[in-house]
Order: structure tokens, then C-alpha cells, then sequence
């Protein structure tokens, strides 16, 4: 292949996920990827495993890659060329699937952060959440086991809701003993679970907004693919307009964004570096 | 053999109550004398047969008990551990201890420990801040000969001039092998993990002169014949302001992790003192005094004219062809964190980057220092 090949993993705290792309410039396509979970596994051999396998859907030679990148916790993937700061990777995967977002959450299994960034992915600013898991993906995976639904359920049934209940968003102890209380009191699953988005999408607005994040928002992480979540962000994001106007969106591949900008910031370095003279 | 090696290393590194001394000791019967950083004249002490035994605190394998109550909460840490180390019992086989003028707290170290161990030799070893032979030359060379008499009185050979001149030519060795170490790492850092280097610098702490030469030889050996290490994309950085307490491993594989190659730093200076080597013909004393007067790095503890502060940090960090540089020092070490000012300034006139955080020698968080070296380094690869 003559174009240029380069691959990104995001080596997540409860999930890989991994994007080979072409070009990686202004042109750039995504020739293949994957999101593994990593239960209880070795995260390097899952990350080695679902590497290969991309590779392999992709029809791409591991020596045909130019650079291969990681993120996140991605310091244990030892065939990597690079590696990038997580904000820095899901910033420039949000620019490239939606190049009008100028901020972006991400929200992943231990924590959660809004990231301001330009139009050329350079990130200028943060917020994170505080230590507690009230804030994270595994918040909420913790909560779907203890009502007996899979994670692929949380969305839908959240849409289903008629009367969200008010759930603590402070802390996930509180907020555990509140879902055991509402279970006892016979509140359905359905309102349950909107009540934990609710209480979720309101801290990440207020998140958003303090780091002075306005106009489009993509999320990305983990939890970007629960549509659940994105509409309480929605709603969330109208509640607040009067401290400042957000346009929340997610993307099919908003989970990918790490990877995928890990990708596309090795491609940019591939081509720094063969411009320099430098191999990696 | 290098994972051996380096796990050899840091056994040693980790071995508070100094079982290899104490078995040094038994072998020869010649007293062991320890010193704090950051310099002290250790041809002189192996001239003489004794073991010099380099004490830079505990890090995070003890816990302060009673160190914390001889200092106050805005003093560093080192001083701490050494007393704890004292206090417990883990120093005992050391004859003697010798204290550099690095700073105010280790003066009063060498006080405390005064008090502390009466039985024990102790000395604060001023060192010359004006470097004119006639002035400071001649307090040095007395400061030396003063040693030298101290020694004698806790068992140590007679300084003999013949002896000081063969171990100014052991010390050369050592110097030279840790100088190529330093520069293979900064030509191809994939090879020489910081990580690793620190831990074969620091073992030399509390090795014998030999022993630690045989070591650094075995590594540098070691890892040049190692194809399996390849490069990565990596900003490479020049780590400073550590040259007194230092920073726990795990913080020096967080910046490794975090994209940073470390091509040049202020670990264990004492190995690195002296820049070249040390004259080999006439009096060696005098070679010894003149080497301290007038080949020694630049360092926040020598007398540096305000203008020229910060000159060879920017002269180092081109000649090792960094990105940036990292201010990495304890957090409340006078001389680290007056000086970094100054050498910001030089820093930032020459147009390079740096960023910069404080540490404690048992730091056990480093997830704010992971970010920050991590979106430093994505900076420099990404922005500069």
C-alpha cells in the first residue's frame, strides 16, 4: 500500500478499542476497528489480540504501518512507535468526527472530563470530575448489575422512562443506597436508571460549563454510546442554557475518539518524522 | 542479564540496614564512613580504606516515626529518613558520617547527628565557595588534610600520597564508564532505560569503587548487545533540580511512561562531580583540590555568578539534543527551588520548553505528575 498507515489503541480502563486508518491527514478513512472489552483478562494480551484482529479485517500487514499509537493506559502495549496523553487523542478523534465540536466529555469508566480544544484539536483547557465513582461509567455498571440489566439495555430502557426519580449526584454510595431504597419502594427500572442519567447528565453540564465550554460538544469515552445518556445530557444542556448555549452530540464512533486520535496524531508524527529524517 | 543486573541493583538500593557494608566490614576490618549529597572527596576516603557509603534518605520502603520530630513541616524529607536511619539502627555499622555543605538542613543534621551519636565521627565538610587557588585551593587542601587526620583516628590508613594517586586512577575508571553510560542514553535512550541507570548510579551508593565499576561495565555491555529494545516516539528531556533527596522509581518510570526519553538529569551527581578526570601527575592532593576548584559541574550549591545561572542547563540541553526540560525537584530544597527562577529565565530566552513539579522522596501518587509530563511531552511533539 502506498498511503499512509497508521493504527491507534486506547487502552481503557474496562475496554480496548483500536482504529487503523488511511492517510490520517486531511483525507483520512478508517479502514477498520474494534472495541473489546477486557474482562478480567490480561489488558496486553487482549490489546495484542484485538490489534491482530484489525489488522487482519483491515487486510493490513503490522509492517505496513508507519505508527502505531497508543492512549490511555496504552504504556503496556509494547509494539507501540508513540504514545499520547488521553485528552489529547480524544480531542483530535472529536475534531475529526465532528470538526464544528470544540469541546468535548469524556466520559469513561473511572472518571470524566470536559476538554476545550481548537479547530486544529489543540487542547487549551479541562476539567475533571473528583475522585468519586459517582462520575463514571463503572458507576453505572455497578447500578445496571444490581437491577439485572446489561449495559447494552441502560439506553433504551432510560428512554423508556415516564417519571425519573431523583438520585444523589455527589456521591456513588449515596447514590447506591438511593437505587437500593427506590428498588424497595417499587419504582420500575425503566425511571430508575433516567434518574441516574439525570443526576449524571446535571453534573457533567455544570462540568462542562465551568471549564467554559460553549457551543458544540461531542462526547466521547465509553459512554458515549448510551443514548440514554446523550438525552439526559440534552435535556441537562437545556436546563442550564441560561449559563451558557451547549449543542451536545454523539457520534456512532464517539467511543473510538481515543483511538481513533491516536491514530490520526501518529500519522501527523509519521510525517514529522520522515520529514526530519528521524525513524522512530 | 540486564533484568539481573538491574534487580541486583536495586536490592542493593533498597537494603536500609546495609547488609553489604556490614559485610564489607567483616571482610577487611577497615571502617565505613557514610555521606550525605551531594560531594564528598571519595579518593580520599579509598586512599585510605575506607568505604565511603553515599546515604540519599529511604524513600518509600520506611516509615518516618521519629524523624518527623526533629524538623519542621517545611523542611524536605531527606533529613528525615537519615535520622530515622539513625535512629533505628539500620547506620550503625558506619564508623563516621560526613556532611557536604549542600544547605542549611544539612547542617543542622550534622549537628543533630553530633548530638545524637556522640561516639561516632561526624564532620561537616565545608567546601570553598571562592575558586582561586590561593584562597579557596588552599582552605580546601586543608579541609582535606583535616579529613584525612579525622580518618586515621576512627581506623583508617594513613593518607599516603603513592595510595591517593592510584585511587584518583580507580575513581577516573568509575567516572568514565558512568560518562559513556550517560552517553549512550542520550544517543539512543531505547537502550538505557532512566529507570534502570538510576538504579545501577545508585547502587554505587554502597558498593565498593570496584565492584560498582564491574557493574556499570556489565551494563553498558548489556544493553548495547540488547537488539530487542527498539526506539519509540518519545520528546526528549532533560530532568533537573534532583541532585540532593531523590525521586522514587516510580516516578521516573511515570515520566519514561508518559512519552519523556530523559537524556540528561542530576541523579547521584556525586558520580559525576567532577567532569573530567583527574590529573595523574604531581601531588595528588593538590589534583584533587584543583579538579573540585575547576572542573566541577554547575550546581544550585556552588557559587555561580547571578548572570551565568541557567547557562549550562540551556548548553547541556542542546548538547544532548532535548525538546525540554523538566524542573523536577523536593519539594521545599532551597537550593533546587531558589535557584529555578534563574534557570527558567535561561530556559525560557533560549526558547525552550519546560514544565515543572516538586516530588518527595515516598511520593506515592503520581497521576498529576503523569499528566502533566504526558501533555508536556504531546506538546513538544505535537505544538513546538
Amino acid at each position: 500500500m502506498s498511503e499512509l498507515l497508521t493504527a491507534g489503541l486506547d487502552v481503557g480502563s474496562s475496554a480496548i478499542k483500536v482504529v487503523v486508518v488511511e492517510d490520517g491527514g486531511a483525507r483520512a478513512r478508517v479502514l477498520g476497528q474494534a472495541v473489546e472489552r477486557i474482562r478480567r483478562r490480561e489488558a496486553a494480551r487482549v490489546a495484542q489480540d484485538v490489534f491482530e484482529s484489525v489488522l487482519r479485517d483491515a487486510g493490513v500487514e503490522e509492517g505496513d504501518l508507519a505508527y502505531t499509537a497508543t492512549t490511555g493506559e496504552g504504556e503496556i502495549v509494547p509494539f507501540r512507535t508513540g504514545h499520547f496523553y488521553g485528552m489529547t487523542t480524544h480531542a483530535r478523534g472529536a475534531v475529526f468526527l465532528c470538526p464544528e465540536a470544540r469541546a468535548i466529555l469524556d466520559v469513561g469508566a473511572l472518571h470524566t472530563r470536559a476538554v476545550l480544544m481548537d479547530a486544529r484539536a489543540k487542547v487549551l483547557s479541562y476539567r475533571m470530575t473528583s475522585q468519586c465513582a459517582s462520575g463514571s461509567g463503572q458507576f453505572l455498571e455497578n447500578i445496571a448489575r444490581y437491577l439485572g440489566v446489561t449495559l447494552d439495555e441502560i439506553g433504551s430502557l432510560s428512554q423508556e422512562a415516564d417519571a425519573p426519580e431523583v438520585c444523589s449526584s455527589i456521591c456513588a454510595v449515596l447514590a447506591e443506597t438511593d437505587v437500593i431504597n427506590m428498588v424497595s419502594r417499587g419504582i420500575s427500572v425503566q425511571n430508575i436508571l433516567r434518574g441516574i442519567h439525570d443526576s449524571m447528565a446535571g453534573r457533567y453540564v455544570k462540568l462542562l460549563l465551568s471549564a467554559g465550554a460553549r457551543g458544540t460538544v461531542l462526547v466521547t469515552g465509553g459512554l458515549a454510546a448510551d443514548p440514554g445518556l446523550v438525552a439526559a445530557l440534552v435535556t441537562a444542556a437545556e436546563q442550564f442554557s441560561d449559563r451558557g448555549k451547549l449543542d451536545i452530540r454523539s457520534d456512532e464512533r464517539s467511543v473510538l475518539a481515543g483511538a481513533l486520535g491516536a491514530a490520526l496524531w501518529g500519522a501527523f508524527r509519521a510525517r514529522r518524522l520522515e520529514a526530519s529524517g528521524v525513524t522512530p | 542479564m540486564i533484568d539481573d543486573l538491574v534487580k541486583r541493583a536495586e536490592e542493593r538500593c533498597r537494603d536500609l540496614r546495609l547488609s553489604s557494608v556490614r559485610a564489607w566490614k567483616e571482610k577487611t576490618g577497615m571502617p565505613a564512613v557514610g555521606y550525605l549529597p551531594i560531594w564528598v572527596p571519595r579518593e580520599l576516603l579509598h586512599a585510605q580504606g575506607v568505604l565511603p557509603v553515599g546515604l540519599v534518605g529511604a524513600g518509600q520502603d520506611l516509615e518516618i516515626i521519629k524523624g518527623d520530630a526533629y524538623y519542621q513541616s517545611y523542611i524536605c524529607h531527606l533529613p528525615r529518613s537519615t535520622i530515622e536511619l539513625g535512629l533505628n539502627g539500620s547506620l550503625d555499622c558506619l564508623d563516621g558520617m560526613l556532611f557536604p555543605a549542600i544547605c542549611d538542613v544539612i547542617r543542622n543534621l550534622s549537628g543533630i547527628w553530633k548530638m545524637q551519636f556522640p561516639d561516632k565521627y561526624v564532620r561537616y565538610l565545608d567546601v570553598p565557595q571562592c575558586f582561586e587557588r590561593d584562597i579557596g585551593g588552599t582552605f580546601l587542601r586543608r579541609e582535606l588534610e583535616e579529613l584525612a587526620e579525622g580518618l586515621e583516628n576512627i581506623g583508617a590508613r594513613p593518607l599516603d600520597l603513592d595510595a591517593l594517586q592510584q585511587s584518583i586512577l580507580v575513581w577516573n575508571r568509575q567516572r568514565r564508564a558512568v560518562q559513556e553510560l550517560y552517553g549512550l542514553r542520550s544517543e539512543q535512550p531505547w537502550r538505557v532505560p532512566t529507570s534502570e541507570l538510576y538504579l545501577i548510579l545508585r547502587a554505587g551508593l554502597v558498593m565498593p569503587v570496584e565492584e560498582h565499576l564491574s557493574m556499570l561495565v556489565s551494563y553498558a555491555d548489556a544493553v548495547r548487545a540488547d537488539d530487542e529494545r527498539r526506539p519509540m516516539d518519545q520528546a526528549r528531556v532533560v530532568l533537573t533540580g534532583s541532585f540532593c533527596e531523590q525521586p522514587p522509581l516510580g516516578l521516573i518510570k511515570t515520566l519514561e511512561r508518559s512519552g519523556c526519553y530523559i537524556v540528561d538529569d542530576d541523579f547521584m551527581q556525586v558520580h559525576r562531580w567532577i567532569k573530567g578526570p583527574i590529573a595523574d601527575e604531581g601531588d595528588p592532593l593538590d589534583n584533587l583540590v584543583d579538579a573540585f576548584l575547576h572542573d566541577a559541574i554547575d550546581s544550585p550549591t556552588r557559587y555561580i555568578d547571578e548572570g551565568d545561572k541557567g547557562r549550562e542547563l540551556v548548553e547541556r540541553t542542546r548538547a544532548n539534543r532535548a525538546d525540554g526540560v523538566l524542573f523536577c525537584a523536593p519539594s521545599f530544597c532551597d537550593p533546587a527551588l531558589l535557584d529555578q527562577p534563574m534557570a527558567v529565565a535561561a530556559i525560557e530566552a533560549a526558547g525552550i520548553p519546560w514544565t515543572g513539579f516538586k516530588y518527595s522522596e515516598d511520593t506515592g501518587q503520581f497521576q498529576v505528575i503523569r499528566e502533566q509530563a504526558g501533555t508536556f511531552a504531546d506538546s513538544i511533539k505535537l505544538w513546538s
